[in-house]
């Protein structure tokens, strides 16, 4: 007649709803990590190239307004390769930290602190 | 899909006008882009207002897709730019759902993609860089400046690090609306050349006819990528505003 | 490629675009996403009163149970007390009726001898009477003269305290 464990049914509630707790809190995340990665790796061809159209474009502009013609042009060219180069670093940078993100050090502290 | 063969792949690219509409010398006329401008309009309102029509605690699947788009942005903004992003969600998701219908509308045979018309995206983009260049000084006034200079760079090198960092802020726009129109310009190019094989090599047909199928999944795969990367580069760009570095 | 030759066009699309993503944007802030927030709100604490009052169903469910066993437990050593306590009374009154019972029959066995001794007493008395009587009678029969009844009983008593 005396058992001093929990009865059965008690001890199921108690784990449903630890196991419920933390579906509440983890779940939804998941999915949108997976996508990242591959956007970060469509966007790296266009970047460089902007950089560079915008490079050309600025130089023309330049030359046509001073007169100076190749030169800038020259100067701006180099300058918007550069630029194109640093957004590509900048890309894979982040493509980084987000590969790290996916270990789930950094949203965990996001989302602990916001709630 | 055959008149396309007549007209070539770029000819499901042209611009028909369907109501001309003149205002003075200028020409607004409604035409089959505009149309499908106001069919995602129409479609993503009844998509997101019927689909939570029922206010339904226990969803059902159309309620899940709309609660999924939902919190799909609300996570892409609270990643990227974290809780001060907020304010900017409506500008966000109506952006990725305008781009990701424009997208998806233009899969359908015979239909027209507004998005491949580089007019469009860089008027979208421009709206981002503008907006966001907008924010970022009425955040910080002339400090915002400052998001020109790259910290940790000695004074020498700020008349070489200055221009390149102004060429790729003024890159942004430029690789935001290139990359949507290019990607959707050359996949519906793709898409309709090959459909464009299926009708001439007759029962041999069926080889590019499943290309053309695992294509189409690509297509959808990559009108889906395009509209989500159109959205976080915007997250990133509002909190490049926001935060400086 | 018609996006750079329509440049006719141009005007007409923007007036669209911005037409139409103006529209949608009032659209999404004003009705759509208030509606779905409020539906995500909605669930949300739902499924956080639901956990919670799981928690205190348990809690509750853990405390009755504890109470439960309190009582039984209390109960089961009130039983014990009782047991012990009828037991121990239930001997005693026992022993004191064995007691009693025991202090009668000894007072009635004492009273039975005490009676039977008076009876064998006067049955000696009343012998010696009658031997006295007879032995008067017989001496009246022998010598014919009436005898005196104080020398038959001295007689029979020299006899009887003789033997005895």
């Amino acid at each position: 007649m005396a058992e001093p464990e929990r009865p059965q049914p008690l001890r199921d509630l108690d784990r449903r709803l630890k196991r419920l707790r933390a579906e509440e809190d983890g779940g939804a995340r998941a999915a949108a990590e997976r996508g990242r990665g591959l956007s970060l790796a469509v966007r790296i061809g266009a970047e460089l190239v902007a950089a560079l159209v915008v490079g050309v474009g600025i130089g023309l502009l330049l030359d046509s307004w001073l007169g100076t013609a190749p030169w800038l042009l020259v100067v701006f060219f180099v300058l918007g390769a550069a630029a194109g180069m640093l957004n590509v670093y900048r890309v894979m940078e982040r493509m980084n930290r987000t590969v790290g993100d996916a270990t789930g050090k950094r949203p965990e502290a996001e989302r602990n602190g916001e709630r | 899909m055959a008149s396309a063969e007549h007209h070539g792949p770029l000819s499901q690219f042209e611009i028909k006008t369907l109501l001309p509409i003149h205002l003075g010398e200028a020409d607004i006329s409604f035409t089959n882009s505009s149309l499908m401008m106001v069919i995602a309009l129409i479609g993503i309102t009844l998509f997101l207002l019927l689909g939570a029509r029922r206010r339904a605690l226990v969803p059902g699947r159309w309620q899940s897709m709309v609660e999924l788009s939902y919190e799909f942005i609300v996570g892409l903004l609270r990643d990227t730019v974290g809780p001060d992003g907020r304010r900017y969600f409506p500008f966000v998701f109506t952006l990725f759902m305008f781009v990701l219908f424009g997208n998806m509308l233009g899969m359908i045979p015979y239909s027209f993609t507004f998005t491949s018309h580089i007019v469009v995206t860089f008027a979208l983009a421009a709206v981002v860089f503008v907006g966001v260049t907008i924010l970022g000084f009425v955040k910080h006034g002339v400090r915002f400046f400052a998001f020109f200079v790259p910290p940790g760079i000695s004074v020498a090198l700020w008349p070489l690090m200055i221009p390149i960092e102004i060429i790729s802020y003024l890159s942004r726009p430029i690789s935001l609306s290139v990359r949507l129109f290019a990607n959707m310009l050359a996949g519906h190019t793709l898409l309709k050349v090959f459909a464009g094989f299926v009708p001439v090599l007759g029962a041999a047909g069926v080889v590019p006819l499943a290309f053309v199928a695992a294509l189409s999944g690509l297509e959808l795969l990559i009108a889906f990528l395009q509209a989500y990367v159109f959205a976080i580069l915007t997250c990133l760009y509002i909190n490049d505003a926001l935060h400086l570095h | 490629m018609p996006q750079l030759e329509q440049v006719g066009t141009f005007l007409s699309q923007l007036v669209w675009l911005f037409l139409t993503f103006g529209i949608l944007y009032i659209v999404m802030k004003r009705s759509a996403l208030p509606r779905i927030s409020q539906i995500l709100a909605t669930r949300q604490e739902r499924i956080d009163g639901d956990l919670r009052r799981a928690d205190e169903i348990k809690t509750e469910a853990e405390s009755v149970l504890a109470a439960y066993e309190a009582a039984a437990a209390r109960a089961r050593a009130e039983a014990q007390d009782i047991l012990r306590d009828s037991a121990e009374r239930f001997a005693a009154e026992a022993a004191e009726k064995n007691e009693a019972l025991g202090r009668r029959l000894a007072e009635e066995a004492a009273a039975g001898e005490a009676r039977i001794g008076a009876a064998r007493e006067q049955a000696m008395a009343d012998v010696e009477a009658i031997a006295a009587e007879l032995a008067g009678l017989a001496a009246e029969r022998l010598t014919g003269a009436p005898t005196d009844r104080s020398s038959a009983e001295a007689a029979v008593a020299q006899v009887v305290g003789g033997r005895g």
